[in-house]
């Protein structure tokens, strides 16, 4: 930015001494108005090189610079004569400021407008239309470059903040990942050698696994989290896998590693559907018995399986509960996915019982 | 997740291990050993052990193992990178990740690379003796969980550009019917069972699946060079 204005001001620097020597011959005290010239020239210099460095960019350097600005408007009668109608450093006084502005912001770009002009109308014998014009544009153009140069810089310095928190989170992931897998490393070890070392072991080797699960479905949470996501969404395989791990360690979810983003009313829905599946295994095969779910994300509708190894459900037994008014299953399940418009299917045989809940994408905004 | 891998099926094809050169690659001391000692007991040559991606090629080329038992975190080059190495030094080796973290897009980019067979480390002795063997003899060793994302990478790439110089492999029903049965936790043998297949044609199902994608990342890679002008 300071560098720009170094620019600017050799270019306005010139601009004056070019105006200064076209108007040479008219001018009535010619030495008075060459050391003025001269004086510009070595402060713009002085300046330029003062304001290079940030922490030498401080108030009395600006005010000298403003001062140098004003003392030579003030001057222009005297070496002009009383009716002059340019003023010495015509365009130079942009320079101190834009200088202001932009360090100052808009209060500072205001000010330094104010005193300019203030300086440039006490001096002059006559107020013009241009004058006037002109005045107006400084007093403009100083509180927006201002302005503009506040915001500018509120903005770096929101972006470096952004940077760095990034940086310190994708540090902090790193760091984190390497103490996850070693916590992993361990508890699969307890895990594997805690069954040999009696019944004691046993139990270690199985609160090992709950915690190894739970931890993993913490850093698979944490990678979604990086995802960007409709507020409105929900990703249906991070709400199952807090529900599957509430079953430890009988239950175990199988995704297909991506984010299923299904609306949030959706995946409560589904993700009781599940439960209620989960509860029906525990009820009738076994608190322990193993029940797998497997979550898939076709182009057209969410499939999940739900499926348990215990001896099935005889035929017409549920057909039989429901005749008696017992809609436990085919209620919370069944019901569930129709409400939802989709489909709950059953199969059953001696490998297991197996539920297939499919939800369809198309058409099913609204749902739930 | 608690994937187990399919016991059941352990000891279908064992008898050849008489001297089954195994090489053992974590950079977890702990763990090394721990695997070591259970392979080297149940009768297998433990021909090297490394620490590292370095030493894992470097050894593998000296002691030209049978099977390659890797941990995918480990000190670069990783995992991945290992199990495409030792396959183009030895397209003849087999490669079966024990993983701890099962961090599911490593997993996935090492069974393209050409790794026929994962296993969490959670397992148990016996299973990894197991899942050795059967790696040995040319089977793959699926959990639920790479079945899922076996089954949801084919989906990814279907929905994906199509491509007309390297079209997306697709999955027969049948294979996809498998591919969910064992996402559910059911084994080759209760597949076959359901099914009314034979166990070695739901393994050659199984198999096939990898080989589409492994294929399939071949020409992706192979074409990624010619792009850049790195196959001179």
């Amino acid at each position: 930015m300071f560098r720009a204005l170094a620019v600017l001001r050799a270019l306005v620097l010139a601009n004056t001494l070019v105006v200064f020597g076209f108007r040479y011959d008219g001018i009535e005290r010619p030495a008075l108005g060459l050391t003025v010239m001269g004086l510009l020239v070595v402060w713009s210099l002085v300046v330029v090189l003062v304001l290079r460095r940030a922490r030498r960019r401080t108030l009395p350097v600006l005010v000298l610079d403003l001062a140098v600005a004003a003392g030579a408007l003030l001057a222009s009668p005297l070496v002009e004569g009383p009716d002059f109608t340019t003023s010495l450093p015509s365009f130079w006084v942009m320079a101190p400021l834009l200088v202001w502005a932009v360090r100052l912001g808009w209060p500072g770009g205001l000010l330094a407008a104010v005193v300019l002009t203030a300086c440039d109308l006490a001096v002059r014998p006559e107020i013009t239309q241009t004058n006037l014009g002109n005045v107006f544009l400084v007093l403009i153009g100083g509180p927006i470059v201002g302005y503009l140069c506040g915001s500018l810089q509120e903005m770096a310095a929101q972006r470096d903040a952004a940077q760095r928190a990034a940086a310190l989170a994708q540090e902090r992931a790193r760091l984190a990942r390497a103490v996850h897998d070693g916590v992993l490393q361990v508890l699969a070890m307890v895990q594997r050698k805690g069954p040999v070392l009696g019944p004691e072991g046993a139990e270690l080797g199985r609160l090992a696994g709950e915690q190894e699960t739970s931890l993993r479905t913490l850093i698979n949470r944490q990678d979604a989290l990086v995802r960007p996501e409709a507020a409105s969404t929900v990703d249906l395989a991070e709400a199952l896998a807090a529900r599957v791990a509430r079953r430890p360690p009988a239950g175990s979810l199988v995704g297909t590693g991506a984010p299923v983003l299904v609306p949030a009313a959706v995946a409560t829905e589904l993700v009781d559907a599940v439960g209620a599946c989960l509860d029906n295994v525990a009820r009738h095969v076994g608190e322990d018995a193993p029940a797998f779910v497997l979550l898939e994300d076709t182009a057209g509708s969410v499939v999940l399986t739900v499926r348990d190894t215990g001896p099935g459900i005889a035929p017409g037994r549920l057909e039989d509960a429901e005749a008696q008014g017992r809609l436990g299953v085919t209620g919370s399940i069944r019901g569930r996915l129709a409400d939802l418009g989709g489909t709950a299917s059953l199969t059953t045989g001696t490998g297991g019982t197996s539920w297939e809940l499919t939800w369809p994408r198309t058409g099913a905004g609204t749902a739930g | 997740m608690s994937d187990v891998p399919d016991s059941s099926d352990a000891d279908s094809g064992s008898g050849t291990d008489a001297a089954l050169r195994v090489m053992v690659v974590d950079d977890h001391p702990m763990w090394r050993d721990a695997v070591e000692r259970d392979l080297a007991a149940a009768g297998c040559e433990v021909v090297a052990v490394a620490a590292d991606g370095t030493q894992a090629i470097a050894r593998f080329k000296a002691a030209r193992p049978r099977v390659v038992v890797l941990d995918l975190q480990i000190p670069e080059p990783n995992g991945v990178e290992v199990t495409r190495e030792v396959l183009a030094h030895d397209p003849s080796a087999r490669v079966l990740i024990l993983s701890a973290s099962g961090e599911q897009a490593d997993v996935l980019a090492a069974v393209k690379a050409g790794a026929t067979g994962y296993l969490v480390k959670s397992a148990s002795a016996a299973d990894l003796l197991a899942a050795v063997r059967r790696v040995a003899d040319g089977d793959t060793v699926f959990t639920p969980g790479l079945a899922g994302l076996v089954l949801g990478e084919f989906r990814r790439m279907a929905d994906g550009p199509a491509e007309p110089e390297n079209p997306a492999p697709e999955l027969t029903d049948r294979e996809v019917e498998i591919l969910r049965l064992v996402a559910t936790g059911l084994s080759y043998k209760q597949i076959a069972e359901a099914l009314v297949l034979s166990h070695r044609t739901v393994q050659n199902h199984v198999q096939n699946t990898l080989r589409k994608l492994q294929m399939h990342n071949r020409v992706e890679l192979t074409r990624w060079a010619i792009e850049r002008g790195l196959d001179g």
